[in-house]
């Protein structure tokens, strides 16, 4: 299952932005995700396939469906549906936790609500006669990436259940009578082509990032794509050999700036002008500042410093506040948000 | 573990929002304020808040065990009778739960329904109770309650109104007590609530982001020390947690005592008469919430200040000028709220129809016109649209000219109404119940041949009979049990445009902004994957400048190249559409379409050689008799100081919704199709 093989992360040519905006998720996982926004055939769902190889790793409860680590609360096993691995942590021992790379889950634009959300597991009611949950997609990306492909085209009711659940950090499963709760905190990743129609603004406002990608105009470079794209179609093992010292140590950077993030600092004055670019080019609600404080931080954690200065803040604007603009109907989503801001500081 | 799961960042390090926190405490302190909506824009702490509040709720005492949350005095007297509880059980405290009824939620688990395992275990339908039986004596909270499904809240609000929830399904007859505070978070972009649903909501706040910057700055702060690390963060504000929890205790210890002066219940009854609210229930909750501010502050008798600070909370969803409740910006209606105040409005339709502005500037300028005297009002129309109109050229049918496409906006949304037909096909306008796999699963029925089994309810219907039953499996089931889903989803919609392309819109630019306005929605219907179709009037004749199609990219050409001039053969377009919409309903009886006329209503060709007005009403009279079909007239007359207003009375002749070109921004304040 796992030598399945994936275009290298790193292989891909430029889209820089969108890769900063990947690696910020991965640092910091309560930047609570990323919108890629852009044309056909951008490398968009490719890099976000590749991942893979970079991911950082958590520690797991051997067999938790829930995702949940040795050190999360007791409490949230007791209505747990496995047994024995309810029993034994109930009753004070230990459960083997494994490592393992945080995981892509997949939401397919098709997806049933029941499929999202947890169902009553239907094997289980007719063999035993008891009722017991069967987790969903939202289960399975506790503490990893959900990604939805062409997120613009997903069901109304579906985005419903996303937004309650990324609002709440739980999924709460009461439908076809069960009733059951876990937690479900994730990192949100999408990709659209805004041709196809824009998202509901409340779903969009919990995108922590986003990005647009375009198709690359430097001649040379698209030159590569091609070469690059050839070379792992005729012979992807080694293509991907080729490639693996360069992901390791992108892997490792990002664990460092991982754990350097706790460390770094952001003095007082770069908050008020966080606030200060947020009430100027006027965005919605709160969580465009906190969104853009953490993104300076993660983007100084990304180069190693343990104090963000004053380019982070204004790279994280461009970042976190382009899709939380209160835009003018239509205006393309594309403008740079210091553009915006220097606009509305001439106008008033 | 649910609770677990939903106290997270504590309640007292919330900046700001002091409405909001208020609210919250005083429904903790009284359970008889009856609830909160709280409205407001993204990222607010509209949900933090109220997940904050979990962890400070007081305790109650419910019988051990007791799956209904009864008070020991209501088990003893009415126990519904549980299979864990005899009436007899000994009595515990508990904290006051917040239920969370998440939006995914099906019937059987809100209502209550067979418990299927229990019932396969002893033979017997049980019942297992739902949402609404756990949130008995506390807090039911719905997220984003204005996306909660009709069938759901049917059946919150049933409950709420009586207090007792009835379950009559599956075989199962039962009722228990049910009442709860509801505690809703909304988000206005994303639709309004029905208006009963609304009133069931004792107080109401609008919430809004800080513009203080150090307000910002610390929510910043905190919010980062939070996720770094929760447990260090909720041991900061353990001592303001327990001081508010022993100030809630003390509150609803007082709260017994607490009296109101003769004086001020007339000061309440006086504020909620001059809001012009509906019914009674703003002037008890206003009581209630007085009260419930006094115990707070620790004092026993209610003062005018309580009153008027729990004012605003009890009648913003439920003033009568503004419906629904005013939003942040309410200087650009500041006129239409003074405009409205003098006339008590009946019906917020009646609103949209009769305008009284247009009214008052008739009255000045000529004799007053009756509405609904077609003869009078109907010649003196014509009579001053001809001779008023400069701009139209002595032969009006000489001239044409192409406008280009003024600016476009976001529309607001609009959709026909629900109803009980099922139907095929995809898109995202309106809600219809629909055949085939995809959708919500709403509710379950007898097999319709669909194969799409509940799984949960065929269970249901075959648990009390697997004792007469024999099985390898631990269920059998036979083919009576088999149960099959109901789905809904939004489906698009066939709209059909029918555009004036007369002179008179040729007037000062007008025709730019119209185009502007249909540009914008079609773009709309186009991410709504409708159907539309275009039908222009202009000289003589109305043409079917569009045949019925998927593509809005023809439609949008079609539209730029769309000239202008001549005279209004209103009367012969909507003849046409009559035509084209009978087509469309032979090839799809189950479609419900949306006919959108965009017109300033100057009729002025007649068919059978009558008054070209009263054919027109007469026209649009029969057309509305059809209740397949909804209409929206678009007025685009000039908004001035003369206006005849002839779009308002084809509309109220179409029974149409009648909207301004402005009106149709999505920042402006109604909803287009509700009912």
């Amino acid at each position: 299952m796992t030598c399945q093989t994936i275009y290298p992360f790193v292989a891909i040519v430029g889209q820089e932005r969108m890769k900063l905006a990947l690696y910020l998720n991965l640092i910091n996982p309560t930047i609570s995700g990323v919108l890629i926004r852009g044309e056909k055939g951008t490398a968009k769902s490719t890099a976000v396939r590749a991942l893979a190889d970079i991911l950082p790793k958590i520690q797991v409860m051997q067999g938790c469906p829930f995702q949940l680590a040795p050190e999360d609360d007791i409490e949230l096993c007791r209505e747990c549906f496995r047994q024995e691995c309810r029993e034994k942590r109930l009753g004070g021992e230990r459960i083997n936790s494994i490592q393992r790379h945080i995981r892509v889950v997949e939401l397919p634009v098709g997806a049933t609500e029941d499929r999202v959300v947890g169902t009553l597991d239907l094997e289980h009611a007719i063999r035993k006669g008891e009722k017991r949950v069967e987790p969903g997609l939202l289960a399975a990306a506790h503490r990893g990436i959900l990604y939805v492909d062409e997120v613009n085209l997903l069901d109304d009711h579906v985005v419903d259940v996303l937004l309650d659940a990324a609002a709440m950090g739980v999924n709460t499963i009461e439908r076809e009578g069960v009733s059951f709760a876990h937690p479900a905190r994730f990192v949100l990743v999408g990709t659209m082509n805004p041709e196809e129609g824009e998202l509901r603004p409340q779903l969009l406002d919990r995108f922590g990032l986003s990005v647009h990608v375009q198709g690359i105009a430097d001649r040379k470079d698209r030159v590569e794509v091609m070469e690059r794209r050839v070379a792992f179609d005729e012979d992807p093992t080694g293509f991907m050999a080729r490639w693996a010292e360069e992901s390791r140590r992108l892997a490792d950077r990002i664990e460092s700036a991982r754990r350097l993030y706790p460390r770094v600092v952001i003095e007082r004055d770069q908050l008020f002008a966080i606030a200060d670019f947020c009430l100027e080019v006027g965005v919605d609600g709160h969580r465009g500042d906190i969104i853009m404080m953490k993104t300076a931080k993660a983007l100084a954690a990304f180069e190693g410093k343990e104090k963000v200065e004053e380019n982070h803040v204004e790279a994280a604007a461009e970042l976190a506040l382009p899709h939380r603009l209160r835009r003018r109907p239509l205006m393309e989503m594309g403008e740079s948000v210091k553009k915006v801001r220097e606009f509305r500081q001439k106008t008033e | 573990m649910k609770d677990l799961l939903l106290a997270s960042y504590p309640f007292p390090a919330i900046v700001g929002q002091e409405d909001l926190k208020l609210s919250l405490l005083l429904n903790a302190v009284n359970p008889r304020v009856e609830g909160v909506l709280i409205r407001g824009e993204k990222g607010t702490a509209k949900s933090t808040a109220v997940r904050g509040l979990a962890a400070l709720l007081p305790e109650i005492e419910v019988p051990e065990g007791c799956l209904f949350s009864l008070s020991p005095e209501e088990a003893a007297r009415s126990c519904p009778g549980c299979r864990l509880c005899d009436g007899q059980r000994p009595v515990m405290k508990r904290p006051v739960q917040v239920i969370n009824l998440p939006l995914n939620a099906t019937e059987d688990r809100v209502a209550g329904g067979i418990d299927f395992e229990e019932t396969v275990r002893r033979g017997e339908r049980t019942f297992l109770p739902g949402l609404l039986a756990l949130a008995h004596r506390g807090i039911l909270y719905v997220d984003e309650v204005n996306l909660l499904d009709d069938h759901l809240v049917d059946s919150v609000l049933s409950a709420v109104a009586s207090g007792i929830n009835t379950v009559e399904r599956e075989g199962i007859s039962f009722s228990h007590p049910a009442r709860f505070i509801l505690v809703g978070t909304m988000n206005p972009e994303e639709g309004e609530l029905r208006p009963q649903f609304l009133d069931r909501f004792g107080l109401c706040v609008e919430v809004k982001a800080e513009e203080d910057r150090a307000a910002r700055v610390l929510t910043m702060e905190r919010r980062e020390a939070f996720d770094a690390d929760p447990a260090a963060f909720f041991a900061d504000f353990e001592d303001q947690m327990r001081q508010l929890r022993e100030r809630l205790i003390m509150a609803r210890q007082v709260l017994a005592k607490v009296t109101i002066s003769g004086r001020l219940r007339v000061l309440i009854g006086e504020l909620c008469a001059e809001a012009n609210v509906a019914g009674h229930r703003a002037d008890l909750v206003m009581e209630q919430a007085a009260r419930a501010l006094a115990a707070l502050s620790d004092r026993t008798e209610v003062e005018e200040g309580d009153i008027l600070r729990v004012a605003p909370l009890v009648l913003r969803h439920r003033q009568r000028e503004a419906q629904p409740p005013p939003p942040a910006s309410q200087k650009e209606h500041e006129h239409d709220h003074s405009r409205d105040q003098d006339q008590p409005q009946e019906e917020k339709d009646q609103q949209a129809h009769e305008n009284p502005e247009q009214e008052s500037s008739q009255g000045s300028s000529s004799q007053p016109r009756e509405r609904g005297n077609d003869n009078s009002g109907e010649s003196s129309g014509k009579g001053t649209d001809e001779n008023r109109e400069p701009e139209t050229p002595v032969n009006p049918d000489a001239l044409e000219k192409v406008f280009e496409v003024g600016v476009t906006f976001k529309v607001k949304p609009f959709t026909a109404q629900k109803d009980r037909v099922f139907r095929r096909g995809s898109g995202r306008r309106s809600r219809s119940r629909i055949n085939g796999l995809q959708g919500r699963y709403v509710k379950s029925t007898l097999p319709r041949g669909t194969h799409d089994v509940a799984l949960d309810a065929t269970l249901r219907a075959a648990a009390p009979f697997q004792g007469q039953r024999k099985s390898a499996c631990a269920i059998a089931i036979e083919p009576q049990d088999i149960r099959e889903k109901i789905r809904e989803r939004r489906i698009g919609n066939f709209l059909l445009f029918v555009v004036d392309a007369s002179g008179s819109m040729g007037a000062r630019a007008r025709m730019v902004a119209t185009k502007g306005a249909i540009m914008s929605l079609l773009l709309d219907a186009y991410q709504k994957r409708d159907k539309v179709a275009m039908i222009s009037f202009n000289k003589a004749e109305a043409r079917l400048a569009l045949p019925p199609t998927s593509s809005i990219d023809t439609a949008a050409r079609m539209l730029a190249d769309l000239p202008v001039g001549g005279r209004t053969p209103l009367n012969a377009a909507l003849v046409k559409s009559a035509d084209v919409l009978r087509g469309q309903l032979v090839r799809d009886p189950t479609s419900r379409p949306i006919v959108v006329l965009i017109t300033d209503g100057r009729c002025n060709v007649s068919l059978g050689g009558g008054k070209p007005m009263e054919e027109c009403l007469v026209l649009a009279r029969r057309l509305s008799q059809d209740e397949r079909l909804r209409f929206i007239v678009v007025d685009t007359e000039e908004q001035g100081l003369i206006r005849f207003g002839m779009a308002t009375r084809i509309a109220e002749a179409l029974e149409a919704r009648y909207v301004k070109t402005e009106d149709l921004r999505a920042d402006t304040l109604l909803e287009l199709v509700r009912q």
